[in-house]
């Protein structure tokens, strides 16, 4: 077993931890919660983790690059008011045509982030601390002040969270988790095929030599800011769905929340590693605990931002530490090696002091 | 080798740079012919870095031009730079901790197609890391590699971009010996394939084994260039520093006392160094030779006490203690200079006269804790007029200095806390000829002074110029103490060494 | 005119090029304030500027130095939503007033330390650590009060947020101004404060010179705990009313402050001169603009623009002077070729 672990690349390491651990939170409230391992449960899970999870996939593609995004809450509550502006006074509107204006929107919101990090040179935590403000004000003036209302918004928007896409029984797959899932399994597939995708790495990984290698780095810092724009962007428009109901803090709070399934996720906050099939269960595990904290008795609901708190600093900590803990053992081993192959031939002779 | 019947690769013609207020290049001329070796030297700010910066196009130069196979070319990126077949292996490598070794090596290659095929790159990878005649497992990530693996890989990078003009910029400054043979040989193998080397470095010595012709900067001007055979050392040296130095590596007899300032016995620490035993007395300057990876630094971080030994006693002037952080080291009297001024050892973006005080701050601070200003800048003064830093005030920024007076207010800063016991890790590493002499007298005079010394020096005419005795180690063992008046080069090596004779000293290739 | 041109100097040599740019920004502000209302330069006006924002600006005068220092301290708004939320709790359960008011501190200074343990000594990013308690404190603040909201303080404890003591001078206001004078000495010309700046600029360094980092970090962090605690009371008794919600995303607007008062993200640089201007400038470009009936999130975007802009406006001078001494070299080099 042990032997195993320390032959396992750390980021599968990382994966194979996060799994057990999702499997251990579902079995303990199961233990807990009457009736827990139900389709309605389950159903109401993956619709409620589609949006974060979504957003937090976007928010790894700018934390990768050694970068965070602020602002994915405020793009969310502007796209989903944009979008919904849009439905209520043109009902007949295509759905294709409503994502579309949801991902450019987005996408463009997300490009002035990037144009003023990649190419303006000011830190990410600084421009998007500031569009956090600035595209919030946005909306509040765009709208305002006023909200949109379910009764104003099409019938085929409104019925999008509940649409099926597979059933097995009664466990449903929702259209908005097939979304979510299709866009974490492309970002993979982007990420670790794609030669642009392992740039991303490269360039959190050690943006100096990213340029000495000649890595176009500000066009691909530049690249995951408009990704994340245009990914938040669709997570509005699904926040409009799931919602209806759109006020000017809409999406207040959730690019904290991004940030933390991220980082829950295994991603290094400071670039570089991680994958956002980790950061989907960062955000499953999330929004579980979250979820499953409502319905146990023991203790009250208002435990659960307390508990997720918790739960960040030990997923990170525990991680941090064994980490260490396998780098050294790997050194030790890489040592006897190197000992071994240098094979001594002139015997130390102790000298004298 | 005839250079008159071949064409040079590249020439670079008339070149010129200047930054806001000064001329950093002036007017400079060079030409790299195919196959050969091209050594570069000069003083820190003779212009070897912005020359190199230019040839890979990370400066424009402000004018001239620079011409390969003939043809005017403009490098205005390293991505131009890389499809010119330009490339160069820094000093401190630049690889990617997160990226495996393979990806690591192909990361400059931008036309391969969108996706990535793995199991290609890996075996394209195996291949070159062969051709160097390196073990390396590229499917692993670069975290945790050594500086010479790290710079294995980089010059695997540049070998997979078919380089035509490879540039070396101290690759050797902090290799171990065998790790210099490994590159020397690597390098040589290069050239046999017909690429062009600039190889630029401090160490004399390798300049003589590898290069071919060898060109001398000196203040952002070209100097000379000559075929190695037609200079002598000390015609280079003269050119670098425009004086003729003679005899600054000779010796000075020992100023020791017979007072033992320390005993170390037994001193161990899991996996990292067992049974060192040494004393040092006041006065007397003890050096620690050993390649790289024989742990010397380990056992200086555990005397200074941020790194403490596991077992073992240390008996300071007559007392046995225990120092577990390095404010103890520093109350009994123990300094330590790093090998790494950027790291470890000056705050960069602070005045001089905050880093003199930064060890003894206590000192400066009266009992509300404020900060003597004036105290700090009379400390500074005094350093700047002894160790000779060349600045125009005490508050200049340290960052802005020549790393040669860095290094001096470095030594400036731990000589404040007036040391009884002080511990210089590589003190002349990348620094110039001219102050490498004036740190080595700083040195000799603290000994004379009755300051114990320890250094620790991979460079071994520096440990067997200024050296008492030498502690050799290899692999965090001790493996013997050499007196200084009869050390040789060959006597510390096979101690530090346990390699056998083909393997350490291949033969030099001749071409 | 010479002796304004050296007074300039003199100003620039003490301040340095930003507090300048700052200081030029907050005298425009504050002209065309006066301009557009003959009540804003009016002392009970500026007193209430103040007031309305005190427990953000006290907060930020100790985020000054987390930042300093090359951390950050996303917990402090939770922090202080807990602590008087603490209050309110202790209050309701009927403890006597000074017990309830040394609980507040208590906490202040255990949940300053609970982050410091995690940074210190698990060596995790204070980023994610405080994230983390962003969304921990708040929750502990939920469990103690649920959706209630508490009210009904003794009367002397309202008066306290609300009177003025001294002169004109509310209690919240004369601690912010002892606490802005303790910490510029305490940055700006003590040992510990050379420390912070040492350390924001190189830890490593420090650690080699014998500065305990761990040491001067935990401080930090506890002391931040601490006046977030203070100031989570400042707001109880300025409003007289507690809930769970108590400050909450204010953590933002206090780093916004900061960094716009010139302090490096990236930490070892900064002045609270500069974040003090910054607060000056922030307080009177929103009551400038409450004055002009702008609303409070468009306020909240001015604001965000106004940060992007002072590091964006640097880069940009930086860039197109060196595009000029690229254009000066080329002529004068062609003037030389004629």
């Amino acid at each position: 077993m042990g032997s195993i672990i320390e032959r396992m690349h750390p980021q599968t390491l990382r994966f194979t931890a996060l799994l057990a651990v999702l499997f251990l939170v579902i079995l303990f409230f199961g233990t807990q919660i009457d009736n827990y391992y139900n389709a309605r449960l389950f159903n109401r899970i993956s619709t409620s983790v589609a949006i974060i999870a979504l957003l937090a996939a976007a928010q790894a593609l700018v934390v990768l690059t050694r970068n965070i995004d602020l602002s994915v809450g405020s793009i969310v509550g502007a796209t989903a008011f944009l979008v919904g502006h849009l439905l209520a006074n043109n009902p007949g509107m295509s759905p294709i045509l409503a994502v579309l204006i949801a991902l450019a929107a987005g996408g463009l919101l997300g490009a002035v982030n990037g144009v003023l990090v990649a190419y303006g040179q000011v830190p990410a935590i600084i421009v998007t601390l500031g569009t956090l403000a600035i595209y919030r004000s946005m909306l509040v003036q765009f709208s305002g002040a006023k909200s949109i209302t379910t009764n104003t918004l099409p019938d085929w928007l409104l019925e999008m969270p509940r649409t099926d896409v597979l059933s097995f029984g009664n466990l449903d797959l929702r259209l908005t988790v097939v979304i979510t899932l299709g866009v974490v399994i492309a970002l993979h597939i982007f990420l670790m095929r794609f030669r642009l995708g392992r740039k991303f790495y490269a360039v959190g990984s050690n943006p100096e030599a990213a340029v000495v290698a000649g890595i176009d780095s500000q066009k691909v810092v530049f690249l995951a800011f408009v990704m994340c724009g245009a990914l938040s962007g669709l997570a509005g428009f699904m926040f409009l769905a799931k919602f209806g109901n759109i006020t000017v803090v809409a999406g207040l709070g959730l690019e904290l929340k991004s940030v933390a399934a991220v980082v829950v996720g295994g991603t290094n906050i400071f670039g570089g590693r991680g994958t956002v099939i980790g950061v989907l269960i960062g955000a499953i595990l999330v929004d579980l605990i979250d979820t499953s904290l409502v319905r146990w008795d023991l203790i009250s609901e208002f435990w659960r931002d307390g508990m997720l708190g918790l739960l960040i600093l030990l997923a990170v900590g525990a991680d941090a530490v064994l980490m260490q803990h396998l780098e050294k053992i790997r050194q030790q081993k890489a040592q006897l090696k190197h000992a071994r192959l240098m094979k001594a031939k002139i015997r130390p002779n102790r000298a004298e002091v | 080798m005839d250079n008159t019947a071949v064409s040079p690769v590249l020439e670079m013609r008339g070149i010129s740079k200047n930054f806001a207020m000064t001329a950093a290049l002036t007017d400079l001329s060079i030409k790299l012919y195919p196959g050969e070796i091209h050594g570069l030297v000069g003083e820190n700010g003779a212009g070897k870095s912005t020359l190199i910066k230019i040839m890979t196009g990370v400066y424009a130069a402000s004018s001239g031009e620079i011409l390969i196979d003939g043809e005017p070319v403009t490098i205005s990126s390293t991505q131009v730079a890389q499809k010119l077949g330009v490339a160069a292996v820094y000093q401190e490598p630049m690889v990617f901790p997160d990226l495996d070794i393979a990806e690591n090596i192909f990361i400059s290659h931008h036309n391969l197609g969108p996706v990535m095929n793995w199991r290609a790159l890996y075996k394209d990878a195996r291949n070159i890391v062969e051709q160097l005649g390196v073990s390396l497992d590229v499917e692993r990530a670069a975290s945790g590699l050594t500086l010479a693996e790290q710079q294995t890989v980089e010059i695997a990078r540049a070998l997979s971009l078919k380089v035509r003009i490879l540039i070396m910029d101290e690759p050797t400054a902090s290799l171990s010996a065998h790790e210099v043979r490994q590159l020397i040989e690597i390098a040589n193998t290069l050239r046999k394939q017909g690429t062009s080397i600039l190889y630029i470095s401090h160490r004399l010595e390798e300049i003589f084994e590898i290069s071919d012709r060898v060109t001398v900067l000196r203040d952002g001007k070209h100097i000379s260039t000559n075929a190695i055979g037609a200079v002598t050392r000390g015609k280079l040296i003269g050119d670098m520093v425009g004086r003729e130095l003679d005899e600054f590596f000779g010796r000075v007899p020992s100023q020791a006392t017979d007072h033992t300032l320390i005993s170390v016995r037994n001193l161990s620490k899991a996996d990292v160094f067992t049974d060192i035993h040494f004393d040092v007395r006041s006065g007397e300057i003890l050096c620690f030779a050993g390649l790289i990876g024989a742990r010397r630094t380990d056992v200086a971080l555990a005397l200074f006490g941020i790194a403490p030994a596991d077992s073992g006693e240390i008996v300071f002037d007559g007392n046995p203690v225990r120092i577990g952080d390095p404010q103890q080291a520093m109350d009994l009297g123990i300094s330590y200079v790093s090998e790494d001024r950027r790291k470890f050892g000056l705050a960069m973006a602070m005045p001089i006269f905050a880093n003199i005080s930064l060890a003894t701050l206590r000192r400066y601070l009266n009992r509300f804790g404020l900060i003597d200003r004036q105290g700090e800048n009379a400390a500074a003064e005094k350093y700047r007029k002894q160790l000779n830093i060349r600045t125009p005030s005490v508050e200049v920024d340290v960052g802005k200095l020549s790393g040669g007076n860095q290094q001096k207010v470095m030594l400036g800063k731990w000589l404040n806390a007036n040391p009884r016991l002080l511990i210089v890790d590589e003190p002349t590493r990348g620094i110039d000829v001219g102050a490498k002499a004036e740190v080595h007298q700083i040195i000799r005079e603290l000994a004379k002074s009755g300051v114990a010394v320890i250094v620790i020096s991979s460079d071994l005419p520096e440990v067997l110029s200024i050296a008492d005795r030498i502690v050799v180690m290899r692999e965090g063992r001790q493996m013997g103490i050499i007196d200084g008046d009869i050390a040789t080069q060959e006597s510390v090596m096979s101690l530090a060494t346990q390699f056998d004779d083909s393997k350490s000293a291949p033969q030099p290739q001749l071409v | 005119m010479p002796s304004s041109s050296k007074l300039a100097g003199a100003l620039r040599s003490y301040f340095g090029g930003w507090e300048l740019f700052l200081l030029a920004i907050l005298i425009v502000t504050i002209i065309a304030n006066a301009a557009i209302s003959p009540f804003f330069l009016t002392i009970g006006n500026q007193i209430n500027l103040f007031q309305l924002s005190i427990e953000k600006i006290i907060v930020a005068l100790i985020m000054t130095l987390i930042i300093i220092n090359g951390e950050i301290d996303l917990s402090v708004a939770s922090m202080m939503g807990l602590a008087a939320v603490t209050f309110g709790w202790g209050f309701q359960q009927g403890f006597p007033m000074p017990i309830v008011i040394a609980l507040v501190f208590l906490v202040g200074l255990a949940g300053g330390a609970f982050n410091a343990f995690w940074i210190t000594k698990v060596g995790i990013p204070s980023l994610v650590v405080t994230l983390a308690m962003l969304i921990g404190f708040r929750g502990l603040a939920r469990v103690l009060v649920e959706d209630r909201g508490i009210t009904d303080f003794p009367e002397w404890f309202d008066a306290l947020g609300q009177q003025p003591i001294l002169g004109p001078f509310p209690l919240s206001i004369l601690i912010f101004f002892a606490l802005l004078i303790i910490l510029i000495v305490v940055l700006q010309f003590s040992g510990f404060g050379r420390k912070v700046y040492v350390i924001g600029n190189n830890k490593d360094v420090a650690a080699f010179s014998g500065i305990n980092v761990g040491r001067v970090k935990a401080i930090l962090f506890m002391a931040a705990g601490v006046i977030s605690a203070l100031a989570g009371l400042l707001y109880a008794a300025r409003v007289g009313a507690v809930r769970g919600d108590v400050a909450l995303g204010f953590e933002l607007d206090i780093i916004t402050m900061v960094l716009l008062g010139g302090v490096s993200i990236f930490g070892g640089s900064g002045s609270l001169f500069g974040a003090l201007l910054s607060i000056l400038i922030v307080l009177n470009l929103r009551n400038g603009m409450a004055l002009a009936n702008v609303t409070g999130h468009v306020q909240t975007g001015v604001i965000g623009m106004l940060l992007i802009l002072s590091v964006l406006l640097p880069n940009i001078r930086a860039y197109f002077g060196n595009l000029y001494a690229g254009r000066k070299r080329l002529k004068q080099r062609d003037g030389k070729r004629a």
